[in-house]
């Protein structure tokens, strides 16, 4: 995995190994368990609550990009839209009730089934919809934490809003539990989440180096554990791992792809099924993607004096949940920080809160940064709706416009 | 003279916003558009605005393809398209409720793209259960209302309740009609009737009320026979294909009642009168039928639906589906099955603004009759 070999990636990252072996233990205590609850959570989710009360979190959307990725999206999303699911929604509901449905997936026999379900709607309104269908069919009792939406201002009485219902969340999980919440064991949590979150930012802010030590598509690998089991001391422990093989692979000028010539910025989720196509293709022009909109979402800041406070307010300014005109100030930083030559947009049929104010934010980042900006068209998992030859085309000629 | 009355709103069809832009012309007042039926209208009338409802139209995109995708709903496309080729310039303002993504999007870029002066923003609670949700609900039209007084001037407690009052006038007038077509549809063809409910939100309300007036007192002494037609119930956020709706009325069926969102939805559920404005429209938005974009967990969206349908003796239902409409599609086949099993056929006619086919709608149309005919509905 050299340059001489003509390979244009540089050395992969050791940690993948344990990275994998840690969802793998995840996904199997999940399948196994006879004594923790199971509760099926969205990404943007406040985990901690469920982690501190002994539930252990299962997200359908990291599920959804595992099918992305291994190429059976398409398959039970027919299921669902067999059922009468339009092909226009989301593709990650349409596979997952597809899946639930037939309890099939990326892992044997499907995700577990839920006890209950917690969904948080500061990452789109369409979890609240999907869920809803969930509770339905699998019949369990569902928690909407309701982050209202930032357009101009963030008010306070939103924030009271969101505060208490983390009140209200405790006492939904101590009934599902038949367990009690204990403030000792959330700080614990709190601070464990704190921890591996800083952790997070520093592996990110590795690759404002040049070369750059990752690309962004090993962070869409390597966020799987941030993303599911913030709060445990095994995802400390993981990125602590990372971070260091990060921080060495920059003392010894190790890059991520061959030559970088080109370092770039992504927006949106990825495009799960092309990872590798992607991958290869930006690599092997030398173009290195060293950020991303998508997992700096999860670098959510907890204060450990004010947990509650902190956290209501953190959850509800993630990057999904703010305005175009807020997004555009974290974009041009992203562009300002990491020292990017341009901007990758996925303008994706699944995700309208992401894509929707795309076109407006690609001509004012360029207007503002002075870089120009790449719009392709495809869907996170829906291979169905992606043109590769097209895709190939439009980067080599944007990348080529450097 | 009920019949000129019903004439006047009528005429509107051919030109929707001529009397908004005739009210501004009179009275230079502002007119503030908006897209959701959930907006606070009355605290917008109270402070002497006009507000006026955006529905999209038939139209070829010119230039709002170059703000959203094509994966858009064509509410949001067109929409937006008329106010940038300048045709909504009679409004001074825009008030957007938070409902689905797309019109949570679409509030930004309207507000960065289409250059009016008033903006507004009304980011309601999406769940609607419980003493905490309900409270936050209260806020966040106090903290509107406080928005909207620094940009059109004093809203007072007493002009609001008189707002409050000429708004569940008028809700009580078309409630009225819908109930005098439950008795006997053929009074007035289904698409007059939703027209009277359209047109209430392009024009003053004082107004409507004394037209509404009229046309009520005629339809009370109608002496129309019965024709026979199919009865449906109208499923769907807005309704605003007149050809469809008349084309239903051709193939010998008429809509008796929907859950539109410029149909039963705009005017169900009078608020509560009392001191507390703010309280008395917070309290009205809690007790409507259910929305789909709003999560109710104690009330079953199927389950209002059938129980409605049933009682206005309907034999089956038109799902009305935007293309690309999140929160309709997701509820689309948990509301099918209930329909089914309570023994209404249904079909589902997805459309986009500006490409309709009545023809295509017509034999789908014809077919849903057929079968309810034939099942002795």
């Amino acid at each position: 995995m050299s340059a001489e070999g003509g390979d244009p990636f540089g050395t992969s990252i050791k940690a993948t190994d344990q990275m994998k072996q840690l969802m793998v233990e995840y996904y199997i205590e999940a399948k196994t368990t006879q004594e923790k609850p199971i509760c099926w959570i969205t990404s943007g989710g406040p985990v901690e609550f469920l982690i501190a009360m002994d539930v252990i979190p299962v997200y359908p959307e990291n599920h959804g990009a595992m099918c992305g990725a291994s190429k059976i999206a398409p398959g039970l999303a027919e299921v669902s839209e067999e059922m009468g699911f339009s092909r226009d929604l989301c593709s990650y509901a349409r596979l997952d009730i597809g899946g639930a449905v037939k309890q099939e997936g990326a892992i044997p026999g499907g995700l577990p089934k839920p006890d209950f379900l917690l969904c948080c709607n500061n990452i789109c309104g369409t979890v609240v919809k999907w869920y809803e269908e969930l509770a339905r069919y699998l019949d369990v009792p569902m928690f909407l934490f309701d982050t209202p939406f930032i357009h101009t201002e963030k008010t306070e009485h939103a924030t009271e809003y969101v505060r208490q219902q983390c009140l209200e969340l405790v006492k939904f999980l101590e009934r599902q539990t038949a367990k009690e919440f204990t403030l000792e064991k959330f700080a614990e949590t709190a601070m464990l989440s704190v921890q591996a979150v800083e952790l997070w930012k520093g592996v990110l802010k590795t690759a404002e180096n040049r070369p750059s030590p990752f690309t962004c598509f090993d962070a869409f690998i390597h966020m799987a554990p941030i993303v599911t089991l913030r709060g445990t001391q095994t995802v400390v422990d993981y990125y602590t791992l990372l971070k260091q093989e990060m921080e060495e692979r920059v003392e010894q000028g190790i890059g991520a792809v061959t030559d970088e010539r080109f370092r770039l910025i992504w927006d949106n989720i990825p495009i799960w099924y092309a990872m590798r196509s992607l991958g290869d293709l930006f690599a092997g022009n030398h173009a290195c993607l060293v950020a991303d909109t998508y997992t700096t979402a999860w670098a959510i800041d907890i204060q450990i004096d004010d947990p509650l406070t902190s956290m209501a307010d953190a959850y509800t300014k993630i990057y999904l949940n703010i305005a175009i005109d807020m997004m555009l100030e974290q974009l041009v930083g992203l562009i300002e920080r990491y020292q990017a030559d341009g901007l990758v947009m996925h303008s994706n049929r699944s995700c309208k809160p992401y894509s929707l104010g795309q076109y407006d934010l690609a001509r004012a980042v360029t207007e503002r940064t002075g870089k120009p900006a790449l719009i392709i068209e495809a869907d996170m998992t829906d291979s169905r709706v992606y043109s590769e030859a097209q895709v190939r085309e439009r980067v080599e000629a944007f990348i080529e416009s450097l | 003279m009920g019949s000129d009355a019903l004439k006047q709103l009528l005429d509107m069809r051919d030109d929707p916003y001529a009397r908004a832009r005739d009210w501004k012309e009179r009275t230079g007042g502002r007119v503030i558009g908006f897209f959701c039926c959930l907006a606070p209208e009355e605290m917008l009338h109270a402070a002497g605005a006009l507000p006026v409802r955006i529905t999209g139209e038939n139209r070829p995109i010119t230039k709002s393809g170059a703000h959203l995708q094509s994966y858009c709903c064509s509410l949001a496309r067109t929409g937006l398209d008329m106010a940038l080729e300048g045709e909504l310039s009679f409004m001074d303002g825009t008030v957007f409720v938070h409902t689905c993504d797309t019109m949570m999007r679409l509030s930004d870029i309207w507000r960065l793209n289409a250059g009016f002066a008033v903006h507004g923003d009304v980011v309601l609670p999406v769940r609607f259960e419980g003493d905490l949700a309900r409270e936050y609900a209260y806020n966040e039209l106090s903290h509107f209302r406080r928005k909207m007084e620094e940009q059109l001037g004093p809203i007072d407690d007493a002009a609001l309740n008189e707002s409050i009052r000429v708004y569940n006038r008028n809700r009580a007038l078309l409630s009225e009609l819908y109930d005098l077509r439950r008795e006997n549809p053929s009074i007035l063809p289904g698409d007059h009737a939703l027209w009277l409910v359209n047109s209430s939100a392009l024009m003053e309300k004082v107004e409507h009320n004394a037209l509404l007036e009229e046309v009520l007192e005629d339809l009370r002494s109608s002496n129309a026979q019965a024709d026979g037609k199919v009865r449906l119930f109208g499923v769907g956020s807005a309704m605003d294909q007149w050809d469809f709706m008349q084309m239903v009325e051709e193939v010998g069926a008429t809509l008796v009642d929907d859950d539109f969102c410029n149909g039963r939805r705009y005017f169900d559920t009078p608020a509560p009168e009392g001191d507390d404005p703010v309280e008395s429209i917070a309290a009205r938005l809690w007790d409507r039928q259910s929305c789909a974009c709003k999560h109710h967990p104690e009330r079953d969206r199927a389950a209002c639906l059938t129980d409605r349908a049933k009682e206005a003796g309907a034999g089956g239902a038109i799902f009305w589906q935007f293309k690309f409409c999140e929160p309709h599609a997701f509820d689309y086949p948990h509301l099918k099955k209930a329909f089914d099993q309570a023994g209404l056929p249904s079909i589902q006619l997805e459309i986009e603004q500006g490409s309709v086919s009545i023809e295509q709608l017509r034999t789908r149309v014809e077919a849903l009759v057929e079968t309810i005919k034939g099942a002795g509905n």
